[in-house]
């Protein structure tokens, strides 16, 4: 598997949990408006 | 969720993108040079001075899972062990061995040999003195050649990966359609009895040949024509090395 592969799947992986975990507080009451 | 905000998180994943790739074309070069130090070191401690190690794919990329070359005359051992040192090397995500069977020639001069063609020796020594038994006229295994299928299994367990062909050969008695049937049916029943015993269905082909094919010097009627032969078709020798496993760091 070529370096940049396994990199950019870290990364991407790493950017969606990322996006997961905002989504769940933002989604659990975390919003203010 | 609005169309802006699905643009956003693209626009983020492709950012992402972006800087993963950059930092692999400034960091790369030095890290997997870092990579390959170690493991060269490592290779060197274990003896496997002549094994070639490639950090790249076949594509030209850098990778963390060399492929090893060469070697053809150090003894399987040291390759095995030099294989394992490289493979715990730190960074090193797996290790592979060039595919070219050609590699194998293990004596020097000798005829090129593939781990595969050993375990077609083994099950050739095993019913050379003893054979698979089946009911008269049919293609049912007699109970009391179970053990015998035991070994057999035990040995081409090596040759997972490759293509085995189970071949069944009759006598002349009979017509020889049915004959042709009844080899078919006995070599079908030995893959079922050895896909039974673990051995992947994938790998095994049955065929009957009938009396086509007696054995040499012997007439076409003797009964001693009544066999089973396996023979291990070479396509993807196995070597003892640790599997490619990707893996952080």
């Amino acid at each position: 598997m070529p370096l940049w592969l396994e990199m950019l799947i870290l990364m991407l992986l790493t950017y969606a949990s990322g996006l997961g975990i905002g989504w769940f507080y933002w989604n659990r009451g975390g919003r203010r408006r | 969720m609005n169309a802006h905000r699905y643009i956003l998180v693209i626009a983020g994943a492709v950012a992402t993108s972006l800087i993963s790739f950059a930092s692999i074309v400034a960091h790369g070069p030095a890290f997997i040079a870092q990579v390959e130090a170690k493991a060269g070191k490592a290779r060197d401690a274990a003896g496997g001075k002549d094994i070639t190690l490639r950090f790249t794919t076949s594509q030209g990329w850098l990778t963390r899972h060399p492929e090893l070359d060469g070697g053809a005359d150090t003894p399987r051992d040291i390759r095995q062990r030099t294989a394992s040192a490289i493979f715990v090397s730190p960074g090193v995500g797996g290790v592979h061995w060039n595919p070219d069977p050609t590699r194998m020639a293990d004596t020097k001069g000798g005829p090129p040999r593939t781990p595969t063609l050993h375990c077609q020796d083994r099950v050739e020594g095993i019913l050379r003195v003893r054979s698979i038994r089946f009911s008269e006229a049919s293609a049912a295994i007699d109970p009391a050649s179970g053990a015998l299928l035991d070994e057999v299994a035990a040995a081409l367990r090596p040759c997972v990966g490759s293509i085995i062909a189970i071949t069944g050969h009759t006598d002349a008695m009979g017509s020889e359609s049915a004959n042709i049937r009844l080899s078919r049916d006995r070599a079908e029943s030995i893959r079922k009895a050895l896909i039974r015993r673990g051995i992947p269905a994938a790998g095994l082909r049955a065929r009957g040949e009938g009396s086509g094919q007696p054995l040499e010097g012997l007439d076409p009627s003797d009964p001693a024509n009544r066999r089973i032969e396996f023979s291990v078709i070479s396509i993807r020798p196995l070597d003892p090395t640790p599997v490619d496993t990707p893996s952080a760091g």
